[in-house]
């Protein structure tokens, strides 16, 4: 199924604590792929990511604003892949500081308290959302 | 020029319980790949992965236009997480060794997220779903992506990209 939006059942998604994953393309072409520990859900055309240590991530998006999201629900037996244009980065402001505080309990969840720290909060514009479903396995 | 998979690095490809593979097209636009398992040859040169039904939109046009392919594969727990990158070299279709290899990986992540998360272990074999292509691409480079200051250093050919 494909939206134009971020449809509301995907907030539950954004909020469920399970890594997502990015990836993006150099200018040279190589693509890059790596684990996101959170995406923000701004509005319904757009998200920010935690921009932590990804540090050929930041670059590659810095010269190719192109980016791909996939996100984990996996009791609701599915993913979502999110087709993304960077727009612009904040260093203060309330998106920043509600994913400051929710890294912060991610890293003391996951025992990388002093490792993970925001720099910044990378706002993406949402281009295209595409619903991917699995099969519940068989019992036993 | 091809490199070789160190030692450690193939002990870590038998326990990581994440996969995910990326890919490019011709815009530069990226697109994600999840894999439903994968292994080494036995010259370490060479990874084969397995991908399934829901995530190869794209994935043969790109590897047959451009070559380009990453895979990132993280153990969970331990947050050890390595980013191969190479380039395309053949697919076939799936064959009975592919869907063993898939089914360890199943198994694997689900004891090991069910553990950790509360997640049912139902809906996790269900996210590891069988592979329907099977791919090679040569590998040309290894990051360290385990968060933390090292991450992002290249680990084989040997410098810090």
């Amino acid at each position: 199924m494909m939206y134009e939006r971020l449809p509301d059942e995907i907030k539950t998604v954004l909020e469920n604590g399970v890594p997502a994953e990015l990836v993006s393309c150099s200018m040279d072409g190589v693509p890059n792929t790596t684990v996101l520990s959170q995406v923000y859900y701004v509005d319904p055309e757009s998200v920010a990511l935690s921009f932590q240590f990804f540090n050929k991530t930041v670059r590659n998006i810095r010269e190719n604003p192109h980016a791909c999201v996939l996100l984990n629900d996996v009791e609701g037996y599915a993913a979502w892949i999110l087709k993304l244009r960077y727009d612009h980065s904040e260093t203060e402001g309330p998106v920043f500081e509600d994913m400051d505080v929710q890294i912060e309990a991610i890293a003391s969840a996951t025992g990388m308290t002093g490792v993970f720290k925001l720099k910044a909060a990378d706002i993406y514009r949402v281009e295209s959302v595409k619903k991917v479903d699995f099969e519940p396995a068989p019992e036993g | 020029m091809a490199i070789v998979v160190p030692e450690h690095v193939v002990e870590f490809l038998g326990r990581a319980t994440v996969g995910i593979g990326g890919t490019r097209d011709r815009d530069l636009v990226p697109h994600v790949h999840r894999v439903s398992g994968w292994s080494v040859s036995d010259d370490r040169q060479t990874l084969t992965c397995l991908v399934p039904p829901q995530f190869t939109a794209g994935l043969l046009l790109a590897l047959e236009d451009n070559g380009q392919f990453s895979l990132t594969l993280s153990e969970v727990p331990s947050h050890e997480t390595y980013q191969f990158k190479g380039n395309f070299s053949a697919s076939r279709p799936i064959d009975a060794k592919d869907v063993a290899i898939c089914g360890r990986h199943r198994e694997r992540f689900t004891k090991t997220i069910a553990g950790l998360f509360g997640f049912s272990e139902r809906a996790l074999r269900a996210y590891v779903p069988p592979p329907s292509v099977a791919f090679d691409f040569r590998l040309r480079e290894i990051f360290v992506q385990t968060p933390g200051p090292g991450a992002g250093k290249r680990l084989v050919p040997d410098s810090t990209e």
